[in-house]
């Protein structure tokens, strides 16, 4: 991952879609942000799955257990551009 | 140390055309009436008693009263609750009635509220634990407006004694528009969740499915925050434990004890009759409510709560098919469930022996089963070859060849039962559609399911596209709802799903606000809920509370 990538809410929404195996097109609705994993459906097999794939195509590493904390998009999103060594765009 | 609870009873009554104005007080028949009904006659009681007219007028406006009994106003039902505390906790009045739909048609709605005192250091979570959900609604955008406004005055003022006295579910107009909102409020801000509060246009509101969940959704006191406190979830798992005799209070012992259980809750013996239980229970629950579901699908084990409540087979039954089922599976050498992350096609290639594909529950997510050391082999494998991997709680290789003794023997069982068509849309896991009569029937249909893969997925598929639906997951956990909500029906907003409980673990307050979160769903959507199903105290540590009140003339 080079140090100028930034993963946004778009990339992040469409590991979750293709990781979960959902079509393309039924989006999420409105600000999901904030809203919990929980909440979005995404279950903890959902999620190591995601976070398995985050892994692979940014080439970055995510301790399990602040992983497993992260239960929303934001929290991901600020986990994951931070263990990339990507400044916090905050 | 002790704390106030109202115990609120409702019924609705019928009150005879007033005699025309001037010869008696507004609202004097209705009074009479009420007071009748619930058996306020002789003078000392009607003394001790305090009518509240909920008029919808602010301010309160005075009342001349009626006869010997105090007459007050009030903007709202919940104002009248908050009213009614007042006289009730400094012992002024015993009782309080309060009444709504005065001078309009259709019944008049009366509530009797009494004070009772329960002790609080029972359960500390729960004393403080003074959460409560307000409904409210409109007749159109502008009176939903209005309502908030004039409760926002009530809520303003209401201290944590307040709250904790109010019962769970506090609906705050008589008669519900098609413009709704709720909020969870306590006294901490209450105004402010007022505020945030979003109205819903709730004119067609779409039928009900409940989703019953199975072996893996089981935790440890799952659902214990509804017990002894929501009067029909108690009774409701009381029923189905006592159908367990011994072994049944064996099992409630484990499910709420303190420490550690005897038993495990991922052990069959524990997970699959506390499983029938709560969502027996939570079905049970939701349909006290008014709710009338039009489907139902039960996962796996999930789908004897389904038959029970489709009338395929009768509670007892259903409970000893459970029973059935757990016996045998104990003499089925040690097993157990994986989760994937893939499809059916992308595992087959990896099935041996007696391992197999025992759910499929959404497109990515795929159960195997098998005998402990033939899934560990398939394991390995599967996490060598990058595929994300979970292993499911369970001591028993469910739907796999390798429950083939236990099915046959239990198959033999079923054949005492008396299985009937199901009498509402039943849809099965294990034909991945509407349930059939022949099958309903089949003792042999019901013996495979232990053998048998779940077509959960296509279930679900079957069911909402036959309608736009609302589901319900009557269980512990959000497995299903997780499904669901990646469903593209959910996903497009044309179905809907709302769980009962919390996604994992919270502890017992946590059960109670997901419960509310549930009716405030239901009431979104425009149901008319049953709102005496609702009147009973949120009882503080109150031991097992009865489902209505013994001096209610009649009950409901």
């Amino acid at each position: 991952m080079s140090a100028t990538t930034t993963v946004t809410l778009a990339d992040l929404t469409r590991m979750l879609r293709e990781s979960a195996g959902e079509e393309e097109g039924v989006d999420m609705d409105g600000d999901v942000l904030d809203v919990s994993f929980d909440d979005l459906g995404y279950d903890s097999l959902a999620m190591l799955q995601v976070i398995g794939q985050v892994q692979r195509e940014y080439g970055i590493r995510l301790p399990d257990e602040a992983a497993a904390d992260a239960d929303t998009p934001r929290a991901l999103l600020a986990l994951i551009n931070t263990n990339g060594h990507v400044p916090q765009t905050g | 140390m002790s704390c106030t609870a109202l115990n609120v009873v409702t019924r609705d009554l019928t009150v005879l055309e007033e005699p025309p104005e001037g010869q008696s007080p507004a609202g004097a028949q209705g009074v009479d009436t009420a007071l009748d009904a619930f058996g306020l006659t002789d003078s000392p009681t009607r003394a001790g008693t305090v009518v509240f007219l909920v008029t919808g007028d602010s301010p309160p406006s005075p009342h001349g009263g009626v006869e010997d009994v105090a007459v007050r106003t009030a903007e709202s039902a919940v104002s009248a609750l908050v009213l009614a505390h007042a006289e009730l906790v400094d012992g002024t009045k015993d009782v309080a009635l309060v009444l709504a739909g005065l001078g309009e048609p259709g019944p008049v709605r009366a509530s009797r509220v009494t004070l009772s005192r329960v002790p609080r250091e029972d359960d500390p979570a729960s004393a403080g634990d003074t959460t409560r959900m307000l409904l409210w609604s409109g007749s159109g955008a502008g009176d939903e407006t209005r309502t908030r406004a004039r409760l926002r005055l009530v809520v303003d003022g209401m201290t944590d004694d307040v709250f904790r006295a109010l019962p769970a579910v506090v609906p705050c107009r008589p008669c519900p528009g098609p413009v709704r909102a709720a909020a969870l409020c306590n006294s901490v801000n209450p105004t402010a969740a007022l505020d945030a509060a979003k109205a819903f246009t709730a004119d067609r509101p779409r039928p009900v499915a409940l989703l019953f969940p199975g072996q893996g959704s089981q935790h440890t006191k799952m659902a214990s925050g509804l017990y002894r406190h929501e009067p029909v979830f108690t009774e409701a798992v009381d029923t189905v434990l006592d159908l367990m005799g011994a072994e049944g209070a064996a099992i409630r012992a484990d499910w709420l004890a303190p420490h550690r259980p005897v038993i495990d809750m991922d052990d069959v013996r524990r997970a699959q009759p506390l499983l029938f239980a709560v969502d027996y229970a939570l079905g049970k629950l939701i349909m006290s409510w008014g709710v009338r579901p039009t489907a139902l699908l039960g996962h796996s084990a999930g789908e004897l709560v389904a038959a029970a409540f489709a009338g395929v087979v009768s509670l007892p039954d259903a409970v000893t098919m459970m029973r059935e089922r757990v016996r045998h599976a104990l003499s089925v050498p040690a097993g157990g469930m994986l989760a994937v992350a893939a499809s059916e096609a992308q595992l087959r290639p990896y099935l041996i022996a007696e391992v197999a594909v025992a759910a499929v529950n959404a497109e990515l997510q795929t159960m195997l089963a098998g005998p402990a050391a033939q899934l560990s082999l398939v394991e390995k494998r599967l996490r060598a070859d990058g595929h994300t991997v979970v292993t499911v709680p369970a001591t028993s290789p469910f739907h796999s060849p390798a429950m083939a003794p236990a099915a046959e023997a239990v198959e033999r069982e079923y054949t005492r039962i008396g299985f009937r068509s199901p009498d509402l849309a039943l849809y099965s896991g294990y034909t991945g559609g509407l349930m059939s009569e022949q099958d309903a029937l089949s003792p042999r249909f019901w013996a495979r399911q232990i053998t048998d893969t779940v077509y959960f997925r296509q279930a679900l598929d079957q069911l909402l596209a036959a309608e736009d639906t609302l589901l319900v997951e009557a269980g512990p956990r959000q497995t299903l709802t997780a499904f669901a909500r990646r469903h593209p029906a959910v996903r497009s907003g044309a179905s809907a799903v709302v769980p009962a409980l919390p996604a994992r673990p919270r502890g017992p307050a946590a059960d109670r606000r997901s419960l509310l979160g549930a009716v405030a769903r239901l009431w979104t959507e425009g149901h008319d809920l049953n709102v005496a199903s609702f009147s009973g105290p949120w009882a503080d540590g109150e031991d097992r509370a009865a489902p209505s009140s013994p001096v209610a003339p009649g009950g409901r």
